[in-house]
Parts: C-alpha cells; sequence; structure tokens
C-alpha cells in the first residue's frame, strides 16, 4: 500500500515504473506535478503520488492549507460590498476578491436582480481564475442559463474545514473513494438537513431546528480534525445522536 | 529697446516680444511677448535665409516674413538638439504590460516611434481598444498577460495618470510574449503564441510581423 500511493515531497524524483502507461491515451498530469521539458516529471507539492491507470493520469493527492482558486470549482462566498454592476465576494481571508456580477444569476435583468446585502453567503462557481487577476463567479450555467443549485444561501451557518476534506465531500463516491460517510450516516438516523459544500475549505448547513445543524457541524469538525476513518465516523455518530436526545 | 535675450532662464523670465522672436520648445506668449516655461539654457536658431528673388531697383520688397524671425527655445539638458520626446496622438509606441484587469490592460510606455524614453510614462488599453472587430466580447486575459512587449498607438493623451493606447490595427499588438513555463514564445497567428519546449499555445492578440 505503501509503494502503490507514495509518499511525495517537492522536487522529489519519482520511480519510473509508478508513472502509468497506455496504449492510446497520453498522459495528464494533474494538480501538485510539473512537466520539465524534455522528459522530466517533478512534484510540487507533498502528498501521496496517485496513479489512475483508467484515465492514464498521475496526481498528488495533498491536504494544503491554502485555496487556490481554479475554473470550474464551486465555492461558498460572503458579499463583501456591491460595486457598479458586480458583488465583491471574500472567498478566503487571505486572497482579494473576487468579483461577481449582478447579472449572473438565473433570470437576472437589469431590473430583476437579486439584493445581496453584505454579509450575505453565495454558492458559486469559479469562471475566471488565472495568476494575474482576481478570480471571477457566476451563480447560473452559462450553457444551459439555469441556475443548478447555486446562488444566495439563506439562513444556516457555515463551518470551516479543510481543503483536503472539501474535496473528498464533493466527490462523486464520498463513501468507497473519499472515506467520508458522515453526512450519510446522520441522515440516516433521521436528520434533516440540507448542505452546501465550498471547495474553499467551508460548509454550510441548514436545518429547522438549531440542534441539528450544530451536531451536523461538530460531526464534521471532529471528522476533519482527527481524521476518523469510515468505522471511526460510524461510532462518533452514534455517540453525537445519543447526547443529542 | 532692444534687449540681449538671457543665456540661463527661470520658469516665467521674459525672453523677448513676439515682434522679435518666434517661440519654440520650451517657451510660451502671454500678451505679445514671451516668456520661459522651463529651467534651463536658452538657445536661438536663426532660420536659414530663404534665396530672395534678384533686387528689382523698381519693386518694392515686402518687411522680412514671419519665417525670417529667429526662433528661441529653452531646453534642460544644455544641447539644443536633444529635446524631451513625449508621446503624442498618433505615435505608434512600445510598452511592456504591467497589469492586467478584467476591463483594461496597464502597461509602461518604454519606445516612442524610435526614440528610447527617459522615464516610463504609464499607459491604457482599454477592452474596446484592444481589436476593431468583436469589441464587447473581448477578454483582457486571451489578449495580453503581464510581461509582454506590445506595440501600441496613441489615442488620447488622457488623464493625469495614463495616456491611452489601442492595438486595434493588424499590425498592432503583443510582439514578444513569455509563456507560463518561462520560454520565449513564436506566433502562430493572428490570436495565438506556441511555447517551442513544451508545445502548449498561448492565447494573445499577436501583432503582424513586418
Amino acid at each position: 500500500m505503501a509503494t502503490e500511493n507514495p509518499l511525495v515531497l517537492p522536487g522529489d524524483e519519482i520511480d519510473p515504473s509508478l508513472i502509468p502507461t497506455h496504449k492510446t491515451k497520453p498522459l495528464r498530469l494533474g494538480p501538485g506535478l510539473r512537466h520539465v521539458p524534455p522528459n522530466q516529471i517533478l512534484p510540487t507539492l507533498a502528498g501521496h503520488l496517485i496513479a489512475d491507470h483508467r484515465k492514464n493520469a498521475l496526481y498528488v493527492e495533498y491536504n494544503g492549507g491554502r485555496y487556490i482558486p481554479s475554473p470550474s470549482d464551486l465555492v461558498i462566498g460572503q458579499v463583501t460590498r456591491s460595486a457598479a454592476d458586480l458583488y465583491y465576494v471574500n472567498l478566503t481571508p487571505y486572497t482579494p476578491n473576487a468579483s461577481l456580477p449582478h447579472l449572473a444569476f438565473e433570470g437576472a435583468t437589469k431590473k430583476t436582480r437579486p439584493q445581496l446585502a453584505n454579509g450575505a453567503l453565495v454558492y458559486a462557481r469559479i469562471s475566471l481564475a488565472n495568476r494575474h487577476m482576481d478570480p471571477e463567479l457566476e451563480c447560473v450555467s452559462t450553457s444551459t442559463g439555469k441556475s443548478e443549485g447555486l446562488g444566495p444561501l439563506t439562513g444556516g451557518m457555515v463551518f470551516d474545514i479543510s481543503l483536503g476534506l472539501a474535496r473528498r465531500l464533493l466527490m462523486a463516491r464520498s463513501r468507497d473513494v473519499g472515506k467520508v460517510a458522515v453526512l450519510e450516516l446522520l441522515g440516516a438516523e433521521g436528520l434533516a438537513f440540507e448542505t452546501a459544500v465550498g471547495r474553499n475549505g467551508k460548509v454550510w448547513v441548514n436545518s429547522e431546528s438549531v440542534k441539528t445543524v450544530v451536531v451536523v457541524g461538530r460531526a464534521l469538525k471532529e471528522t476533519d480534525e482527527k481524521e476518523l476513518g469510515v468505522e471511526q465516523q460510524k461510532k462518533l455518530v452514534q455517540k453525537l445522536i445519543k447526547e443529542m436526545r | 529697446m532692444s534687449k540681449m535675450a538671457p543665456t540661463v532662464t527661470i520658469p516665467g523670465q521674459l525672453l523677448g516680444p513676439t515682434s522679435k522672436y518666434k517661440p519654440g520648445p520650451g517657451t510660451h506668449i502671454h500678451l505679445s511677448s514671451l516668456y520661459s516655461s522651463l529651467l534651463g539654457v536658452v538657445h536661438i536658431t536663426h532660420p536659414a535665409k530663404a534665396p530672395g528673388p534678384a533686387k528689382r531697383l523698381n519693386k518694392i520688397t515686402p518687411a522680412p516674413a514671419p519665417a525670417e524671425l529667429p526662433t528661441i527655445s529653452v531646453s534642460r539638458s544644455g544641447i539644443s538638439e536633444k529635446r524631451e520626446i513625449l508621446p503624442e496622438v498618433g505615435n505608434v509606441i512600445l510598452c511592456r504590460v504591467v497589469r492586467i484587469s478584467p476591463r483594461q490592460a496597464v502597461v509602461a510606455i518604454l519606445i516612442c516611434g524610435d526614440t528610447v524614453l527617459d522615464a516610463e510614462w504609464q499607459g491604457v488599453i482599454r477592452a474596446q481598444d484592444v481589436r476593431a472587430t468583436e469589441k464587447d466580447k473581448v477578454k483582457i486575459y486571451e489578449s495580453f498577460r503581464p510581461g509582454d512587449i506590445v506595440r501600441a498607438e496613441v489615442i488620447s493623451l488622457g488623464d493625469q495618470a495614463n495616456y491611452y493606447l489601442s492595438t486595434a490595427k493588424n499590425e498592432l499588438g503583443v510582439i514578444m510574449a513569455t509563456s507560463e513555463a518561462g520560454s520565449t514564445m513564436y506566433p502562430v497567428s493572428w490570436k495565438e503564441y506556441r511555447d517551442p519546449d513544451t508545445g502548449l499555445s498561448e492565447a494573445r492578440k499577436v501583432a503582424k510581423p513586418f
């Protein structure tokens, strides 16, 4: 297991046997790796080197501290101020504000645009992000014109989580591949709540009862801080439910 | 009464009447007198005497035309030929992109025509001045990047902070660009540069090479 997904540090040499090969597809490098021409692959981040033989991809799975915006990421931001025809949305305390145009909402025209107050939460997708400019967001899908769950988030509470947990929560098969099942387990116990996960390390939880929101938040925080596996998550959920009742 | 023009002047110093001298760079006219605008040395250039017609005894020759008056100018450096070159409207200049934002690119003007400027003047290329067609669909990130060298034309002297520039012609645009990997790229089409080492293309508004 250790040799399969070895821990690499920036600048380490990669064992050529770990690099996947494919008959037709070219090798794709994911985050954390850099190609130095002509034929050298260097890790730039510390983490586990994962090779996906099916997609012929190689990347580094890391749990970093800083969120770096990349296009088509879903994030939770807070509106700081409103300018001419944009909102300035804060994604993290250490990056400049991202801009969200007033018209980038579903069915928005100059007369009917949503009025977001300062401090309001919004679930948005990053439309433009690069090193040279501040990121830009949108709350509507440009191809379909529908919001698809994006837009202002009312009520509830936001919890901070690590970037690694956020990524695992957003995976398609979070229980099997991401090894995070807390939310499913809590739902199975009968709690009714809704969540939104932002890639920038934020989770928004809303429910009719405040106790539910607090329990969900605590469960996520403990899973994150203590790095619980699926079995330990089950035990945690049992404990929290018992305390609640 | 005729007075010799002074050799070294300070701003606001009287140089002479407009009937005796023509104003040149570094001077201004106020109430029919020439005053210096700069601190510097005064230069008087006498125009080449135009070859007049052969003197005819019965023809009344008119008074000397204004073009025959000597030109008086003031320059800082003391060398009469060296003038402060400033970009004017219509000049083609070379500049380096300093930063980009969604609506404009801020540049530092380095070369005006063929002269390297002493100071770097700041210029702005607005999104609607990047190209001539489809002005509202321009994406600054796909036209310029910080560090590119751009050939542009001055369209306005602008305000206190910036000149306004335009690249809306085929021969204007990015002439030199560096890729994300750090190597110099070569142009492929009007909107693409390619890195020879990695083979990756990057979008730019490319200037047509001469």
